[in-house]
């Protein structure tokens, strides 16, 4: 396997609580990877990890590594939001910077300096490969704000685009969303993961069979399964996994 | 009826009282002043300064005054801005939540703000005797500054605490800096407030007579440097109150007028301008 992100031995504890036990983990280069398991498992926390946002949380210790492309990001030389700018993050919530539509997806580019001569077209671009380009032209100086909640879950798409990640990161993406612009944004990623590596939470099973490549499962902090999809799915290894993907727990 | 609807209409009725009580005595101060200020209000009053004699009822204006005040409350407003903004930038966006360091800093300006503005006054004037300094603008300004700046960063404060934890780690997600962050995201969705705080502060500075009274000291003429000393509209009052003239009295309440229009002015203006600046702000 094409690993992209590996993990090796991460533990995580928010204070004295550990939130994730000795995880070692790979990453498959341009799949879709879905994090799935029980409220509290560690989902978002791992998620978290490799985008170097667990460091904005109080009392947060971390040991071990995750490598990026063989290096690890926490490594003394890393610049944290170098590091962001490679690995992108959808959040649960749309929040639209507050500025107009254009400039939410150039903000990446003004403060990253790429683009000066062809930002319109990046911001254009960009706009096309979240499918909300079609909406907004017409009106790319108002406020972001005044976009629906699933166009602005769009534009934060487009403006994660604009600054050129590698990965895609996804807390939940659509947990805030109506069903069509959940739909509307799972295709997108269908369609992304040609050129990303992605990694997604959720919590609804449904949405991880219809995305997944990669499956992990993971339950109290530690990391119980993960393969193929079809494997996880169809021939889950583990009890415990039998039983959630049963709904039994 | 029931107890419920007792205590509701009850409840209902003591709000009205109070929201009577208050909106009745704004009533009374500005009746009061216009009243009593409005027929000396004449052009002359804006336009001139003092003529001799004018503080026993001879010809002139307070137009020292005014701009004096202008001078003072904008200078003290532009320096108390300078210093305010990176400390609420600092408390908002670089200090942990439950920081102590951040606490001792929000409880050293909340005692800033409690004490009165002739100890300000006193505290300027002592170190301008200690560095030589007499009454000028230049000192005036400072301690105007110094008492507007626990104002200014505690309103600045409380609004980018406002700022959903959700929208800073938006730009951070992108790969922003802490900087980026604080001046493009936190600044722009809190602008209003911003711009609210900035007036709420210039509103106490033009107002206050007591932290000029000493460092700024009075004078019938338009300062030209910093150095030179300059009237204000609330000493203005005070001295025209203080005679024993009854049309210089009255011109007591004319500056009263002009300085409570400049107010009321600033404050709506602030409304105004918090209105459109919120355009973009995320709710």
């Amino acid at each position: 396997m094409d690993a992209h992100i590996q993990v090796q031995e991460l533990s995580v504890a928010y204070g004295a609580n550990p939130a994730l036990k000795d995880i070692c983990l790979e990453i498959p280069r341009r799949q879709i990877t879905v994090i799935i398991g029980p409220s509290g498992c560690g989902k978002t926390t791992l998620l978290k990890s490799f985008n170097r946002f667990l460091e904005l949380i109080d009392g947060v210790r971390l040991c071990g590594q995750v490598l990026l492309d063989g290096v690890d990001i926490y490594g003394p030389a890393m610049d944290a939001t170098e590091i962001r700018k490679r690995v992108g993050l959808l959040a649960q919530h749309p929040y639209p910077l507050p500025m107009s539509i254009y400039d939410n997806v150039a903000y990446g580019l003004r403060i990253h300096d790429i683009g000066r001569q062809d930002a319109d077209a990046r911001v254009r671009r960009c706009l096309e490969i979240a499918g909300l380009w079609s909406e907004v032209k017409d009106r790319l100086r108002a406020p972001a704000t005044g976009l629906s909640l699933g166009q602005q879950q769009r534009l934060c798409l487009a403006r994660g685009l604009a600054v050129e990640p590698e990965v895609l990161l996804g807390d939940e993406p659509t947990s805030a969303l109506d069903p069509l612009s959940a739909r509307h944004i799972e295709q997108r990623l269908l369609e992304l993961k040609q050129s990303y590596t992605i990694v997604l939470v959720t919590h609804i099973l449904r949405q991880a069979r219809r995305l997944a490549d990669y499956v992990v499962f993971m339950y109290m902090g530690e990391l119980v399964e993960h393969g193929p999809a079809r494997e996880v799915f169809d021939h889950p290894r583990e009890e415990l996994t039998r039983d959630y993907l049963a709904g039994a727990i | 009826m029931k107890k419920r609807h007792v205590e509701e209409a009850v409840a209902r009725i003591l709000m009205l009282l109070s929201f009577g009580l208050l909106a009745g005595s704004l009533g009374l101060i500005l009746l009061t002043v216009v009243v009593k200020g409005a027929p000396a209000l004449t052009l002359a009053m804006l336009t001139q300064v003092p003529q001799g004699g004018y503080y026993l009822g001879k010809g002139g204006g307070i137009l020292n005054a005014i701009v004096g005040s202008l001078y003072l409350a904008g200078g003290g407003t532009a320096v108390a801005l300078l210093l305010s903004l990176p400390i609420a930038l600092y408390l908002g966006s670089y200090t942990r939540r439950r920081s102590r360091w951040a606490l001792v800093v929000r409880l050293a300006l909340d005692v800033l703000w409690g004490i009165p503005s002739i100890v300000y006054g006193a505290f300027g004037f002592t170190i301008m005797i200690a560095l030589g300094m007499r009454a000028s603008l230049l000192g005036g300004i400072l301690v105007l500054a110094l008492l507007e700046l626990p104002i200014m960063v505690r309103a600045m404060d409380e609004v980018i605490r406002m700022v959903p934890a959700a929208l800073g780690q938006a730009a951070l997600a992108l790969g922003a800096t802490r900087l980026e962050n604080a001046l493009h995201i936190v600044t722009r969705q809190t602008l209003p407030g911003l711009a609210t705080a900035v007036l709420l502060a210039f509103g106490r500075g033009i107002g206050d007579a007591a932290s000029v009274l000493f460092t700024a000291g009075y004078t019938d003429r338009i300062p030209t440097s910093l150095l030179q000393p300059a009237a204000s509209l609330p000493l203005a009052v005070f001295f025209q109150l203080g005679t024993p003239f009854p049309e210089v009295q009255q011109r007591g309440y004319a500056a009263a007028l002009v300085l409570t229009v400049l107010v009321l002015a600033v404050s709506l203006g602030s409304r105004w301008l918090a209105a459109r600046l919120g355009r973009y702000a995320v709710k």
